[in-house]
Protein backbone atom coordinates (compact mmCIF):
# COMPACT_ATOMS: atom_id res chain seq x y z
CA UNK A 1 0.00 0.00 0.00
CA UNK A 2 1.83 3.25 -1.34
CA UNK A 3 1.55 6.14 0.82
CA UNK A 4 -0.09 9.00 -0.97
CA UNK A 5 2.21 12.30 -2.20
CA UNK A 6 1.28 15.66 -0.96
CA UNK A 7 2.81 18.80 -2.03
CA UNK A 8 4.01 21.13 0.45
CA UNK A 9 1.13 23.27 1.65
CA UNK A 10 3.46 26.54 1.67
CA UNK A 11 3.84 25.88 -2.13
CA UNK A 12 -0.01 26.00 -2.95
CA UNK A 13 -2.54 28.95 -3.56
CA UNK A 14 -5.42 29.21 -1.70
CA UNK A 15 -7.36 28.01 -4.16
CA UNK A 16 -5.75 24.84 -4.28
CA UNK A 17 -5.02 24.32 -0.76
CA UNK A 18 -9.02 24.24 -0.59
CA UNK A 19 -9.74 22.45 -3.76
CA UNK A 20 -7.82 19.56 -2.33
CA UNK A 21 -9.51 19.59 0.79
CA UNK A 22 -12.93 19.51 -1.49
CA UNK A 23 -11.34 16.47 -3.02
CA UNK A 24 -10.08 14.89 0.29
CA UNK A 25 -13.75 15.20 1.51
CA UNK A 26 -15.22 13.69 -1.34
CA UNK A 27 -13.51 11.02 -1.87
CA UNK A 28 -14.04 10.35 1.77
CA UNK A 29 -17.80 10.79 1.83
CA UNK A 30 -17.79 8.48 -1.29
CA UNK A 31 -15.91 5.71 -0.11
CA UNK A 32 -13.24 6.36 -2.17
CA UNK A 33 -10.31 6.74 -0.31
CA UNK A 34 -8.61 3.23 0.82
CA UNK A 35 -9.27 2.44 4.89
CA UNK A 36 -5.26 2.78 5.18
CA UNK A 37 -5.31 5.65 3.95
CA UNK A 38 -7.79 7.21 5.98
CA UNK A 39 -4.88 8.71 8.56
CA UNK A 40 -2.51 10.04 6.15
CA UNK A 41 -5.75 11.58 4.38
CA UNK A 42 -7.06 12.91 7.74
CA UNK A 43 -3.67 14.61 8.54
CA UNK A 44 -3.26 16.34 5.34
CA UNK A 45 -6.88 17.66 5.66
CA UNK A 46 -5.91 18.79 8.91
CA UNK A 47 -2.75 20.48 7.71
CA UNK A 48 -4.67 22.01 4.59
CA UNK A 49 -7.38 23.49 6.99
CA UNK A 50 -4.43 24.85 9.13
CA UNK A 51 -2.89 26.47 6.74
CA UNK A 52 -5.61 27.68 5.14
CA UNK A 53 -6.97 29.19 8.48
CA UNK A 54 -3.63 30.98 9.12
CA UNK A 55 -3.70 32.57 5.29
CA UNK A 56 -7.13 33.95 6.27
CA UNK A 57 -6.55 35.31 9.77
CA UNK A 58 -3.82 36.94 11.81
CA UNK A 59 -2.46 37.07 15.06
CA UNK A 60 -3.11 39.82 17.61
CA UNK A 61 0.25 40.91 17.07
CA UNK A 62 0.35 41.13 13.79
CA UNK A 63 -2.64 43.32 13.71
CA UNK A 64 -1.33 45.62 15.79
CA UNK A 65 1.94 46.17 13.78
CA UNK A 66 -0.01 46.40 10.75
CA UNK A 67 -1.88 48.90 12.14
CA UNK A 68 1.03 50.90 13.92
CA UNK A 69 2.97 50.79 10.73
CA UNK A 70 -0.09 52.03 8.56
CA UNK A 71 -0.90 54.94 11.21
CA UNK A 72 3.34 55.84 11.06
CA UNK A 73 2.66 56.15 7.42
CA UNK A 74 0.22 57.96 7.41
CA UNK B 1 -14.71 123.38 -32.60
CA UNK B 2 -18.19 123.09 -31.23
CA UNK B 3 -18.07 122.36 -28.08
CA UNK B 4 -19.59 118.51 -27.34
CA UNK B 5 -22.50 117.83 -25.37
CA UNK B 6 -21.11 114.84 -23.13
CA UNK B 7 -22.54 112.72 -19.87
CA UNK B 8 -20.15 111.50 -17.26
CA UNK B 9 -19.51 107.53 -17.71
CA UNK B 10 -21.17 107.59 -14.41
CA UNK B 11 -24.60 108.94 -15.55
CA UNK B 12 -24.47 106.89 -18.81
CA UNK B 13 -24.24 103.80 -16.13
CA UNK B 14 -27.26 105.17 -14.47
CA UNK B 15 -29.07 105.31 -17.63
CA UNK B 16 -28.22 101.97 -18.60
CA UNK B 17 -29.52 100.90 -14.68
CA UNK B 18 -32.70 102.45 -15.70
CA UNK B 19 -33.16 100.93 -18.66
CA UNK B 20 -32.74 98.08 -18.34
CA UNK B 21 -34.06 97.34 -14.82
CA UNK B 22 -37.90 96.45 -16.05
CA UNK B 23 -39.90 93.70 -15.51
CA UNK B 24 -37.82 91.72 -18.40
CA UNK B 25 -35.24 91.77 -16.47
CA UNK B 26 -36.40 91.43 -12.48
CA UNK B 27 -37.12 87.98 -11.40
CA UNK B 28 -35.97 86.12 -14.27
CA UNK B 29 -35.95 82.40 -14.09
CA UNK B 30 -32.89 81.61 -16.61
CA UNK B 31 -30.93 78.51 -16.80
CA UNK B 32 -27.23 78.60 -17.20
CA UNK B 33 -23.76 76.70 -16.21
CA UNK B 34 -22.03 77.25 -13.08
CA UNK B 35 -18.09 78.97 -13.79
CA UNK B 36 -15.71 80.08 -11.38
CA UNK B 37 -17.67 80.19 -8.20
CA UNK B 38 -16.35 82.38 -5.49
CA UNK B 39 -17.60 82.80 -2.05
CA UNK B 40 -16.75 85.71 -0.78
CA UNK B 41 -17.03 87.32 2.23
CA UNK B 42 -20.33 85.27 2.83
CA UNK B 43 -21.43 86.12 -0.74
CA UNK B 44 -21.24 84.09 -3.75
CA UNK B 45 -19.22 85.54 -7.20
CA UNK B 46 -19.57 83.31 -10.14
CA UNK B 47 -20.30 83.50 -14.37
CA UNK B 48 -23.04 82.22 -15.69
CA UNK B 49 -22.58 80.88 -19.27
CA UNK B 50 -24.42 79.11 -22.26
CA UNK B 51 -22.68 76.92 -24.53
CA UNK B 52 -23.20 76.28 -27.86
CA UNK B 53 -25.09 72.25 -28.62
CA UNK B 54 -21.22 70.78 -28.65
CA UNK B 55 -20.70 72.37 -25.02
CA UNK B 56 -17.31 73.89 -26.87
CA UNK B 57 -18.06 77.56 -27.55
CA UNK B 58 -19.59 79.83 -25.40
CA UNK B 59 -22.01 81.84 -27.18
CA UNK B 60 -23.36 83.68 -23.62
CA UNK B 61 -22.01 85.26 -20.37
CA UNK B 62 -22.70 87.06 -17.53
CA UNK B 63 -21.40 88.37 -14.17
CA UNK B 64 -23.41 87.28 -11.40
CA UNK B 65 -23.72 86.65 -7.24
CA UNK B 66 -25.67 85.76 -4.56
CA UNK B 67 -25.72 88.11 -1.77
CA UNK B 68 -24.82 86.54 1.73
CA UNK B 69 -28.37 86.83 3.12
CA UNK B 70 -29.78 84.95 0.54
CA UNK B 71 -26.95 82.87 0.02
CA UNK B 72 -26.54 80.57 3.00
CA UNK B 73 -30.45 79.66 3.13
CA UNK B 74 -30.45 79.21 -1.23
CA UNK B 75 -27.19 77.13 -1.40
CA UNK B 76 -27.74 74.81 1.61
CA UNK B 77 -31.36 74.26 0.67
CA UNK B 78 -29.70 73.39 -3.13
CA UNK B 79 -27.13 71.23 -2.06
CA UNK B 80 -29.08 69.22 -0.14
CA UNK B 81 -31.79 68.54 -2.55
CA UNK B 82 -29.03 67.61 -5.32
CA UNK B 83 -26.16 66.26 -3.66
CA UNK B 84 -24.57 68.35 -5.53
CA UNK B 85 -22.02 71.39 -4.71
CA UNK B 86 -22.90 74.56 -6.22
CA UNK B 87 -19.68 74.85 -8.19
CA UNK B 88 -18.32 74.97 -11.25
CA UNK B 89 -19.49 72.72 -14.27
CA UNK B 90 -23.17 72.06 -13.04
CA UNK B 91 -26.63 73.64 -14.34
CA UNK B 92 -28.82 75.41 -13.10
CA UNK B 93 -32.06 77.12 -13.45
CA UNK B 94 -31.45 80.41 -10.98
CA UNK B 95 -33.94 83.29 -10.69
CA UNK B 96 -32.12 86.90 -11.47
CA UNK B 97 -32.47 89.88 -11.79
CA UNK B 98 -30.10 92.26 -13.62
CA UNK B 99 -28.34 95.05 -12.36
CA UNK B 100 -26.39 97.66 -13.00
CA UNK B 101 -23.58 99.19 -10.83
CA UNK B 102 -21.66 101.99 -11.69
CA UNK B 103 -18.38 100.85 -10.50
CA UNK B 104 -18.87 97.28 -11.51
CA UNK B 105 -20.73 97.11 -14.84
CA UNK B 106 -23.63 95.10 -15.68
CA UNK B 107 -24.28 91.96 -14.16
CA UNK B 108 -27.12 89.55 -12.47
CA UNK B 109 -28.12 89.24 -8.84
CA UNK B 110 -29.62 85.53 -7.71
CA UNK B 111 -32.37 85.06 -5.71
CA UNK B 112 -33.19 81.63 -5.89
CA UNK B 113 -32.06 78.37 -7.33
CA UNK B 114 -34.28 75.51 -8.52
CA UNK B 115 -32.82 72.19 -7.66
CA UNK B 116 -35.50 70.13 -9.61
CA UNK B 117 -33.62 71.47 -12.79
CA UNK B 118 -30.28 70.61 -11.72
CA UNK B 119 -31.34 67.30 -10.63
CA UNK B 120 -32.83 66.40 -13.88
CA UNK B 121 -29.83 67.25 -15.93
CA UNK B 122 -27.80 65.42 -13.48
CA UNK B 123 -30.17 62.51 -13.75
CA UNK B 124 -29.90 63.32 -17.97
CA UNK B 125 -26.11 63.39 -18.04
CA UNK B 126 -25.91 60.49 -16.02
CA UNK B 127 -28.08 58.78 -18.49
CA UNK B 128 -25.91 59.57 -21.51
CA UNK B 129 -22.63 58.20 -19.54
CA UNK B 130 -24.94 55.21 -18.96
CA UNK B 131 -25.64 54.58 -22.43
CA UNK B 132 -22.42 55.42 -23.90
CA UNK B 133 -21.10 52.87 -21.59
CA UNK B 134 -23.84 50.62 -22.93
CA UNK B 135 -23.31 51.55 -26.32
CA UNK B 136 -19.00 50.85 -25.93
CA UNK B 137 -19.88 47.04 -24.23
CA UNK B 138 -18.56 47.77 -21.15
CA UNK B 139 -21.09 48.43 -18.74
CA UNK B 140 -21.49 45.25 -17.05
CA UNK B 141 -17.39 44.22 -17.64
CA UNK B 142 -16.40 45.37 -14.10
CA UNK B 143 -19.88 44.06 -12.42
CA UNK B 144 -19.43 40.70 -13.64
CA UNK B 145 -15.81 40.06 -12.81
CA UNK B 146 -15.24 36.84 -10.22
CA UNK B 147 -13.50 37.96 -6.95
CA UNK B 148 -10.70 35.16 -5.97
CA UNK B 149 -11.67 33.07 -2.86
CA UNK B 150 -10.55 34.94 -0.76
CA UNK B 151 -10.04 38.64 -1.20
CA UNK B 152 -6.90 40.00 1.00
CA UNK B 153 -4.96 42.13 -0.68
CA UNK B 154 -6.59 45.55 -1.00
CA UNK B 155 -5.36 48.62 -2.93
CA UNK B 156 -7.24 51.56 -1.95
CA UNK B 157 -7.78 54.82 -3.66
CA UNK B 158 -8.71 57.36 -1.34
CA UNK B 159 -7.42 61.02 0.09
CA UNK B 160 -3.88 61.24 2.39
CA UNK B 161 -4.89 61.67 5.71
CA UNK B 162 -8.77 62.00 5.43
CA UNK B 163 -11.36 60.52 8.01
CA UNK B 164 -13.02 58.06 5.53
CA UNK B 165 -9.86 55.84 4.92
CA UNK B 166 -8.56 56.14 8.52
CA UNK B 167 -12.44 54.72 9.19
CA UNK B 168 -11.63 52.56 6.60
CA UNK B 169 -7.97 50.99 7.84
CA UNK B 170 -9.41 50.74 11.95
CA UNK B 171 -12.58 49.19 10.53
CA UNK B 172 -10.79 46.47 8.66
CA UNK B 173 -7.68 45.94 10.20
CA UNK B 174 -9.60 45.96 13.73
CA UNK B 175 -12.08 43.32 12.53
CA UNK B 176 -12.68 40.78 15.74
CA UNK B 177 -11.88 37.08 14.03
CA UNK B 178 -8.48 38.82 13.03
CA UNK B 179 -8.93 38.28 9.40
CA UNK B 180 -5.60 39.08 7.77
CA UNK B 181 -5.43 41.80 4.85
CA UNK B 182 -2.87 43.49 3.00
CA UNK B 183 -3.63 47.06 1.94
CA UNK B 184 -1.99 49.89 0.54
CA UNK B 185 -3.01 53.26 -0.39
CA UNK B 186 -2.84 54.99 -3.61
CA UNK B 187 -3.49 58.50 -2.94
CA UNK B 188 -5.86 60.52 -5.33
CA UNK B 189 -7.53 63.74 -5.11
CA UNK B 190 -11.25 62.96 -3.69
CA UNK B 191 -12.69 65.80 -4.37
CA UNK B 192 -13.50 68.63 -7.47
CA UNK B 193 -12.62 69.01 -10.74
CA UNK B 194 -9.64 67.52 -10.45
CA UNK B 195 -10.59 64.22 -9.33
CA UNK B 196 -11.49 62.18 -11.83
CA UNK B 197 -8.24 62.80 -13.93
CA UNK B 198 -6.29 61.89 -10.21
CA UNK B 199 -8.90 58.67 -9.68
CA UNK B 200 -7.55 57.30 -13.28
CA UNK B 201 -4.06 57.81 -12.38
CA UNK B 202 -4.24 56.06 -9.26
CA UNK B 203 -6.11 53.34 -10.90
CA UNK B 204 -3.62 52.92 -13.69
CA UNK B 205 -1.08 52.74 -11.28
CA UNK B 206 -2.76 50.00 -9.64
CA UNK B 207 -3.52 47.74 -13.01
CA UNK B 208 0.23 48.12 -13.68
CA UNK B 209 0.86 45.56 -10.68
CA UNK B 210 -2.43 44.04 -10.79
CA UNK B 211 -1.07 40.72 -9.99
CA UNK B 212 -0.30 41.91 -6.07
CA UNK B 213 -3.83 43.01 -5.22
CA UNK B 214 -7.07 41.06 -5.32
CA UNK B 215 -9.23 44.48 -5.56
CA UNK B 216 -9.77 48.24 -5.39
CA UNK B 217 -11.53 50.43 -3.04
CA UNK B 218 -11.98 53.87 -3.74
CA UNK B 219 -13.54 55.44 -0.88
CA UNK B 220 -13.93 59.03 0.52
CA UNK B 221 -15.26 60.41 3.54
CA UNK B 222 -15.62 63.89 5.87
CA UNK B 223 -15.16 65.65 2.43
CA UNK B 224 -18.37 67.83 1.87
CA UNK B 225 -21.20 65.49 1.13
CA UNK B 226 -22.26 67.34 -1.58
CA UNK B 227 -19.51 67.32 -3.95
CA UNK B 228 -20.39 63.82 -6.64
CA UNK B 229 -20.66 66.30 -9.05
CA UNK B 230 -17.16 65.56 -10.38
CA UNK B 231 -18.09 61.12 -9.79
CA UNK B 232 -20.26 61.62 -12.99
CA UNK B 233 -17.74 61.60 -14.93
CA UNK B 234 -17.53 59.24 -18.29
CA UNK B 235 -13.64 59.15 -18.29
CA UNK B 236 -13.59 57.82 -14.96
CA UNK B 237 -17.14 56.09 -15.32
CA UNK B 238 -15.30 53.97 -18.10
CA UNK B 239 -12.05 52.98 -16.23
CA UNK B 240 -13.59 51.41 -13.47
CA UNK B 241 -16.04 49.32 -15.68
CA UNK B 242 -12.83 48.20 -17.77
CA UNK B 243 -10.90 47.94 -14.56
CA UNK B 244 -9.33 44.06 -14.47
CA UNK B 245 -10.17 43.83 -10.69
CA UNK B 246 -12.86 43.85 -8.90
CA UNK B 247 -13.92 47.58 -7.94
CA UNK B 248 -15.74 48.61 -4.36
CA UNK B 249 -16.78 51.95 -4.38
CA UNK B 250 -17.67 53.87 -0.81
CA UNK B 251 -17.87 57.78 -1.34
CA UNK B 252 -20.99 58.68 -0.22
CA UNK B 253 -23.60 58.24 2.39
CA UNK B 254 -26.34 56.48 2.22
CA UNK B 255 -28.48 58.95 -0.61
CA UNK B 256 -25.10 59.49 -2.72
CA UNK B 257 -25.45 58.02 -6.37
CA UNK B 258 -23.07 58.63 -8.88
CA UNK B 259 -22.61 57.03 -12.30
CA UNK B 260 -19.73 54.46 -10.85
CA UNK B 261 -22.18 52.78 -8.32
CA UNK B 262 -23.72 51.57 -11.86
CA UNK B 263 -20.58 50.29 -13.34
CA UNK B 264 -18.19 49.55 -9.94
CA UNK B 265 -18.25 45.69 -9.14
CA UNK B 266 -19.61 46.77 -5.14
CA UNK B 267 -21.43 49.87 -4.27
CA UNK B 268 -21.69 50.66 -0.59
CA UNK B 269 -22.47 53.66 1.36
CA UNK B 270 -19.27 54.64 3.06
CA UNK B 271 -15.73 53.62 4.13
CA UNK B 272 -16.68 51.68 7.03
CA UNK B 273 -19.44 49.85 5.09
CA UNK B 274 -16.53 48.82 2.69
CA UNK B 275 -14.43 47.32 4.96
CA UNK B 276 -17.87 45.69 6.68
CA UNK B 277 -18.79 44.14 3.40
CA UNK B 278 -15.04 42.87 3.06
CA UNK B 279 -14.77 41.47 6.13
CA UNK B 280 -17.69 39.85 5.91
CA UNK B 281 -16.71 38.02 2.66
CA UNK B 282 -13.81 36.77 4.26
CA UNK B 283 -15.50 35.91 7.37
CA UNK B 284 -17.79 33.82 4.92
CA UNK B 285 -14.76 31.92 3.51
CA UNK B 286 -13.61 31.13 7.09
CA UNK B 287 -17.09 29.75 7.95
CA UNK B 288 -16.92 27.71 4.63
CA UNK B 289 -13.43 26.50 5.97
CA UNK B 290 -15.24 25.85 9.58
CA UNK B 291 -17.69 23.76 7.72
CA UNK B 292 -14.96 21.61 5.57
CA UNK B 293 -13.41 20.70 8.25
CA UNK B 294 -16.78 19.45 10.30
CA UNK B 295 -17.48 17.62 7.27
CA UNK B 296 -14.27 15.94 7.15
CA UNK B 297 -14.40 14.95 10.72
CA UNK B 298 -18.06 13.57 10.04
CA UNK B 299 -16.80 11.97 6.87
CA UNK B 300 -13.90 10.02 8.94
CA UNK B 301 -16.07 8.71 11.48
CA UNK B 302 -18.64 7.90 9.21
CA UNK B 303 -16.34 5.54 7.12
CA UNK B 304 -14.53 4.34 10.05
CA UNK B 305 -18.39 3.47 11.61
CA UNK B 306 -19.06 2.16 8.69
CA UNK B 307 -16.03 -0.18 8.40
CA UNK B 308 -17.07 -1.06 11.96
CA UNK B 309 -20.39 -2.14 11.21
CA UNK B 310 -19.07 -4.06 8.59
CA UNK B 311 -16.54 -6.01 10.37
CA UNK B 312 -19.21 -6.92 13.07
CA UNK B 313 -21.61 -7.96 10.28
CA UNK B 314 -19.10 -9.90 9.04
CA UNK B 315 -17.92 -11.59 12.38
CA UNK B 316 -21.97 -11.56 12.89
CA UNK B 317 -22.37 -13.78 9.92
CA UNK B 318 -19.14 -16.18 9.45
CA UNK B 319 -20.70 -18.80 12.01
CA UNK B 320 -23.83 -19.48 10.36
CA UNK B 321 -21.73 -19.22 6.41
CA UNK B 322 -19.77 -21.63 7.94
CA UNK B 323 -22.25 -23.92 8.81
CA UNK B 324 -23.90 -23.22 5.65
CA UNK B 325 -21.14 -24.26 3.52
CA UNK B 326 -20.92 -27.14 5.95
CA UNK B 327 -23.89 -28.36 5.02
CA UNK B 328 -23.03 -28.02 0.96
CA UNK B 329 -20.00 -29.45 1.18
CA UNK B 330 -21.73 -32.86 3.00
CA UNK B 331 -24.98 -32.33 0.34
CA UNK B 332 -22.47 -32.48 -2.53
CA UNK B 333 -20.43 -35.67 -0.82
CA UNK B 334 -24.23 -37.38 -1.01
CA UNK B 335 -24.90 -36.74 -4.05
CA UNK B 336 -21.47 -37.51 -5.11
CA UNK B 337 -22.19 -40.74 -3.40
CA UNK B 338 -25.30 -41.34 -5.32
CA UNK B 339 -24.10 -41.06 -8.78
CA UNK B 340 -21.18 -43.31 -7.65
CA UNK B 341 -23.39 -46.13 -6.65
CA UNK B 342 -25.33 -45.40 -9.95
CA UNK B 343 -21.45 -45.60 -11.71
CA UNK B 344 -21.31 -49.00 -9.96
CA UNK B 345 -24.72 -50.76 -10.62
CA UNK B 346 -23.96 -50.06 -14.35
CA UNK B 347 -20.58 -51.70 -13.68
CA UNK B 348 -22.08 -55.32 -11.80
CA UNK B 349 -24.81 -55.24 -14.77
CA UNK B 350 -21.97 -54.86 -17.98
CA UNK B 351 -19.89 -57.45 -15.52
CA UNK B 352 -22.76 -59.97 -15.96
CA UNK B 353 -22.94 -59.13 -19.70
CA UNK B 354 -19.88 -60.15 -20.03
CA UNK B 355 -20.22 -63.27 -17.72
CA UNK B 356 -22.95 -64.19 -20.09
CA UNK B 357 -21.08 -63.43 -23.31
CA UNK B 358 -18.12 -65.85 -21.69
CA UNK B 359 -20.11 -68.46 -20.78
CA UNK B 360 -21.94 -68.22 -24.44
CA UNK B 361 -18.68 -68.39 -25.76
CA UNK B 362 -17.64 -71.53 -23.58
CA UNK B 363 -20.59 -72.84 -24.82
CA UNK B 364 -20.43 -72.60 -28.08
CA UNK B 365 -17.01 -73.29 -28.04
CA UNK B 366 -17.39 -77.00 -26.40
CA UNK B 367 -20.26 -77.94 -29.08
CA UNK B 368 -18.04 -76.75 -31.88
CA UNK B 369 -15.26 -79.07 -30.31
CA UNK B 370 -17.24 -81.93 -30.15
CA UNK B 371 -18.43 -81.30 -33.68
CA UNK B 372 -15.24 -81.48 -35.03
CA UNK B 373 -14.03 -84.35 -32.75
CA UNK B 374 -16.84 -86.68 -34.25
CA UNK B 375 -16.56 -85.71 -38.03
CA UNK B 376 -12.57 -86.16 -37.62
CA UNK B 377 -13.63 -89.85 -36.20
CA UNK B 378 -15.77 -90.12 -39.10
CA UNK B 379 -12.66 -89.04 -41.15
CA UNK B 380 -10.18 -91.49 -39.34
CA UNK B 381 -13.22 -94.32 -39.90
CA UNK B 382 -13.05 -93.77 -43.72
CA UNK B 383 -9.53 -92.76 -43.78
CA UNK B 384 -8.84 -96.80 -42.29
CA UNK B 385 -11.25 -98.51 -44.25
CA UNK B 386 -9.26 -96.67 -47.08
CA UNK B 387 -5.94 -97.52 -46.30
CA UNK B 388 -3.56 -99.90 -47.46
CA UNK B 389 -3.66 -102.06 -44.18
CA UNK B 390 -6.61 -103.04 -44.58
CA UNK B 391 -6.02 -104.20 -48.25
CA UNK B 392 -3.46 -106.20 -47.05
CA UNK B 393 -5.20 -107.65 -44.25
CA UNK B 394 -7.76 -109.11 -46.76
CA UNK B 395 -4.70 -111.25 -48.19
CA UNK B 396 -3.63 -108.37 -50.90
CA UNK B 397 0.18 -107.52 -51.23
CA UNK B 398 2.38 -105.01 -52.77
CA UNK B 399 5.32 -105.98 -54.78
CA UNK B 400 7.70 -103.55 -55.06
CA UNK B 401 10.98 -102.99 -56.94
CA UNK B 402 13.63 -100.78 -55.52
CA UNK B 403 10.79 -99.26 -53.59
CA UNK B 404 8.48 -98.61 -56.42
CA UNK B 405 5.20 -100.67 -56.66
CA UNK B 406 5.12 -103.12 -59.21
CA UNK B 407 1.51 -102.81 -61.55
CA UNK B 408 2.77 -104.75 -64.54
CA UNK B 409 4.58 -108.00 -64.93
CA UNK B 410 6.53 -106.11 -67.72
CA UNK B 411 8.43 -104.16 -65.22
CA UNK B 412 10.30 -107.68 -64.16
CA UNK B 413 12.97 -109.36 -65.39
CA UNK B 414 14.58 -113.00 -63.91
CA UNK B 415 17.28 -112.00 -61.96
CA UNK B 416 15.30 -109.07 -60.23
CA UNK B 417 14.83 -108.47 -56.50
CA UNK B 418 11.45 -107.84 -55.44
CA UNK B 419 9.97 -106.85 -51.97
CA UNK B 420 6.64 -108.34 -50.89
CA UNK B 421 4.80 -106.23 -48.52
CA UNK B 422 2.60 -108.41 -46.84
CA UNK B 423 -0.14 -107.65 -43.83
CA UNK B 424 2.68 -108.49 -41.31
CA UNK B 425 5.72 -107.93 -42.54
CA UNK B 426 7.20 -108.02 -45.88
CA UNK B 427 9.47 -111.14 -47.89
CA UNK B 428 12.04 -110.49 -50.23
CA UNK B 429 12.38 -112.86 -53.42
CA UNK B 430 14.04 -113.19 -56.65
CA UNK B 431 12.57 -113.49 -60.21
CA UNK B 432 13.32 -116.76 -62.09
CA UNK B 433 11.21 -116.57 -65.15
Amino acid sequence: MSTPQFTPVKEMSYNQALAELESILQKMQNNECDIDQLAAYTRRASELLGECRSRLTATDQELQSILASLENAN
Amino acid sequence: MPEQQAITLEQLNQQIRSLITCADTQNVWVTAELSDVAPRGGHYYMELLQKDDDGRNIIARSRAMIWANRASSIISKFEHATNQRFATGIKVMVCVSASMHPVYGLSVVISDINPEFTLGDLMRRRQEILNQLQQDGVINDNRQLQWPAVAQRIAIISAQGAAGYGDFINQLFGNNQHLRFNARLFPAIMQGERSPESIINALNTIAQEQDEWDCVVIIRGGGASADLASFEHYELALNIAQFPLPVVIGIGHERDITVLDFVANMRVKTPTAAAQWLISKNAAVLDQLQQTATNITLAVTERINGCKTQLSHIEGIIPSVARIAIERSKNSLQRNMLSLSAVSNRIVASRARLDNIALMLRNNATSLTMRASDSLAATSRLLNALSPQATLNRGYSITRINGKAVTAATQLNPGDVITTQLADGQVTSTINQ
